[in-house]
């Protein structure tokens, strides 16, 4: 709903995803902050958004994928090392610029993705969750057990820094920028998918594909373009993960991590790009919050012992996540749209 | 009254910050300070452990300061980041790290700790010291990380050479390897020992390696061919959990097979899983520095002194040693870098050349290590490999040998 008074006179003003003065300045006020980020925080809070930024990639990805095409993948983080492992690969053995790794590891994460979409047309739920975490272990009994010269086996993949003019992107900053840049295109991006005729037939699809179906919409093609288009975010975020640890390992990309991407998408509301930046927000800064306290109450509390701390701190974000599923399953967007509705409408109920 | 005690309250803030500052300089001219950063797990995989092994390289690190360091006029200062034993946390706390202390060594644990800072260390020039053996896949040229014990590969080696003289046979051992492929560590100790035993077919004879999951349930129906095949050993050097399902298994076919172990997952960590130490009757660990057993030993002798005089509350285990031995070399290191360059003016680059100037001798490191001699060829020693072995001996664990020499192992 907008503020009262404006109104859209044209489809190009109805389409407008920044409607007023407010939110147009809030925005580059936004975007001025987060690009002056390196000059005025620590670096330790620049490294933290060099990981939320890579993150926000990744679930924005699932959150096309599994919140506005319905297709639940347990299968992200697999994705992700697809286009960690191509990005560092062709860095490392073939001496490509990065400006041409990301994009390769977006496609070959994609096509990785595609065969999961395949499936995805025959089956859906309980069935479709089996099946993208086979996706998960394939990738990981690939990479170990394909011969070492192909994907490094188990000695993982050391990449080279990614270089611009002959510039070397290393420093915490320069990652930061160079994950800024690849976030915002891709968070653009995603805004104009979710509104285009594909993200109509995402959410056809998702509320109810046989209803879609009748409507002409190619349903087996829309789910596979979802996991196509989720998983070639994967395959970019992982390719600027590559780039930042500058070493690949198999590891790096388990079933939690996944699990952790959907916990992401859950919290900041499902079916909305904005929720899934809230989600990376929040269930990064709990992991550095218990990454802090955790310790402290360890030390404080010693009869307790280490791994009840470490086992009551997963709990703790388990225990979130259950939270969110309980008393507002639409996430933290959902609550944040009522809150501005109220204000808007204020003093009238509705 | 009040004025009075306002202006005593600044008299006094005076005379402090006076009081402050010209200690300052007097301070600096007196001793050097430098910072060590201490890669730790508190909340993750290895709380259990890790106030432990803090304990054990902590309490070294205090030492060294009110000892060596005081004579030297070098003060160093510790702190710990918890990494959650995660490759990201380690990355994102690194850049902070390395404004906030400027450190001139940092102690690592694992690793996500080696994953994240493998290429990092050499740009920012500061060394890694690790508490763990090394891995194949580590093994490069020219590292900022270093580890005081040789490959995992190279310590079952030395084991299995030790087990072959033992048993006074003189075709070659056979032995079985469990391996898991949850984690590519214990995939690539798996290929380092195969590697051995293909270029030593003499030497050690594989069987089989198994691989299995982190938890396994039951694997009775492959310890009845390892039991068939007349298997000399089973080596596990991944966790506790598969060590008590192997034993398990041994015991259902009624095979008495010794199994050995490493130091993150030996004998007191797996008998307290299996039921009891009694149940390892027989099995072996093995690993390049100090065995945690008490008696008239220099490691024992130093663990006393840090218990009673500077704190420490672990209590005598292996991870205890792990720590120890781990603060020891790098204290040692240091002690080198000062020796060479003076105390003033030290940094990462320096205390990792000192790495290389000389050997760290035992009788440095209270004899937790053998005597470690670094080259810029890898990461540990290549030369001189020892290796100590521990056997469980009537329910006690008890020494089997000292200073067993590793063979060589070839890159994998």
């Amino acid at each position: 709903m907008d503020p009262s008074g404006v109104f859209s006179v044209s489809y190009r003003q109805d389409r407008k995803l920044v409607r007023t003065k407010w939110q147009v300045l809030f925005l580059l006020g936004f975007m001025a902050l987060l690009y002056l980020l390196p000059y005025y925080a620590s670096p330790r809070i620049v490294a933290i958004g060099n990981i939320m930024l890579i993150s926000a990639i990744v679930a924005v990805g699932l959150q096309i994928c599994t919140g506005y095409a319905g297709q639940i993948n347990l299968g992200q983080a697999a994705f992700m090392g697809v286009g960690a492992y191509t990005a560092g690969l062709l860095a490392s053995k073939y001496q490509m610029s990065f400006l041409l790794t990301i994009p390769l590891a977006g496609l070959s994460a994609a096509g990785f993705g595609f065969l999961f979409g395949l499936t995805a047309a025959r089956i859906k739920g309980f069935y479709l969750a089996l099946t993208t975490i086979a996706a998960q272990f394939i990738f990981h009994f690939a990479v170990l057990n394909l011969p070492s010269s192909w994907m490094g086996g188990s000695n993982g993949v050391t990449v080279p820094a990614a270089t611009l003019f002959g510039l070397k992107i290393s420093s915490t900053s320069g990652l930061f920028y160079l994950n800024l840049v690849f976030a915002t295109i891709m968070i653009a991006g995603a805004f104009g998918i979710v509104r285009s005729r594909f993200g109509r037939a995402f959410v056809a699809v998702r509320d109810d594909d046989v209803a879609a179906g009748i409507m002409g919409i190619n349903v087996a093609r829309t789910k596979a373009t979802a996991f196509l288009i989720g998983a070639f975010y994967a395959g970019v975020g992982g390719a600027l993960w590559a780039y930042m640890i500058r070493f690949v390992g198999v590891d790096q990309f388990t079933l939690f991590n996944s699990i952790f991407f959907i916990a992401m998408i859950i919290v900041g509301g499902m079916g909305s790009i904005t929720g899934a930046l809230i989600g990376v927000f929040i269930i990064r800064m709990i992991q550095e919050v218990i990454a802090t306290v955790g310790p402290n109450i360890a030390e404080a509390v010693p009869f307790l012992g280490g791994d009840i701390v470490f086992a009551s701190m997963n709990m703790f974000l388990g225990g979130v996540i259950a939270l969110f599923m309980i008393l507002e399953p639409r996430g933290l967007m959902h609550r944040w749209n009522i809150i501005k509705s109220s204000y808007r409408i204020w003093p009238f109920p509705y | 009254m009040k004025f009075l005690s306002k202006l005593s309250i600044r008299t006094l803030a005076v005379a402090g910050a006076v009081a402050a500052l010209s200690h300052a300089p007097m301070r600096a001219q007196a001793e050097e300070t430098y910072n060590l950063a201490m890669l730790s797990d508190f909340s993750g995989p290895y709380a259990d452990i890790m106030p432990i092994l803090a304990g054990g390289r902590e309490a070294v690190v205090d030492w060294w300061n009110a000892t060596r360091g005081k004579e030297l006029g070098v003060v160093l200062n510790y702190k710990n980041f918890e990494t959650r034993y995660d490759a990201a946390q380690v990355a994102s706390l690194w850049p902070g790290i390395k404004s906030e202390l400027n450190p001139i060594a940092v102690m690592g644990l694992g690793g996500p700790d080696v994953a994240a800072l493998g290429e990092r260390l050499p740009e920012d020039k500061i060394p890694m010291f690790m508490a763990t053996a090394g891995y194949g896949f580590a093994w490069k040229e020219d590292s900022w990380i270093f580890n005081p014990r040789p490959t995992y590969s190279h310590e079952s080696a030395g084991f299995l050479s030790h087990l072959r003289a033992k048993l006074g046979k003189d075709e070659p051992v056979k032995v079985v390897i469990m391996a898991s492929e949850a984690s590519p560590a214990y995939v690539d100790m798996a290929h380092g020992l195969e590697k051995y035993a293909k270029e030593n077919p003499e030497m050690v004879e594989i069987v089989e390696t198994i691989y299995t999951e982190v938890q396994p349930t039951d694997l009775t129906a492959q310890m009845r061919r390892v039991a068939r095949a007349g298997a000399d050993a089973v080596i596990i050097q991944t966790n506790t959990s598969i060590v008590v399902a192997v034993k398990r298994a041994l015991q259902a076919n009624g095979a008495d097979i010794p199994i050995m172990m490493s130091s993150h997952n030996g004998l007191p960590a797996s008998g307290k899983a299996a039921g009891g130490i009694a149940q390892l009757e027989g099995d072996y660990e093995s690993y390049g520095m100090a065995i945690a057993v008490e008696g008239d030993t220099a490691p024992y002798g130093f663990y006393q002194m840090l218990a009673s005089d500077y704190d420490l509350k672990a209590p005598w285990n292996v991870v205890t040693a792990m720590g120890m031995a781990q603060g020891s070399y790098v204290v040692t290191v240091i002690e080198h870098a000062i020796e060479a360059n003076g105390a003033a003016g030290l940094t990462g680059e320096k205390v990792r050349e000192a790495l290389f100037l000389k050997p760290i001798t035992t009788e440095e490191t209270h004899g937790m290590l053998p005597t470690l001699q670094f080259t810029p060829e890898a990461p540990f020693p290549l030369e001189g490999l020892k290796v100590n072995v521990a056997q469980v001996v009537d329910g006690k664990i008890v020494i089997d040998a000292t200073n067993v020499d590793a063979p060589v192992v070839n890159k994998w």
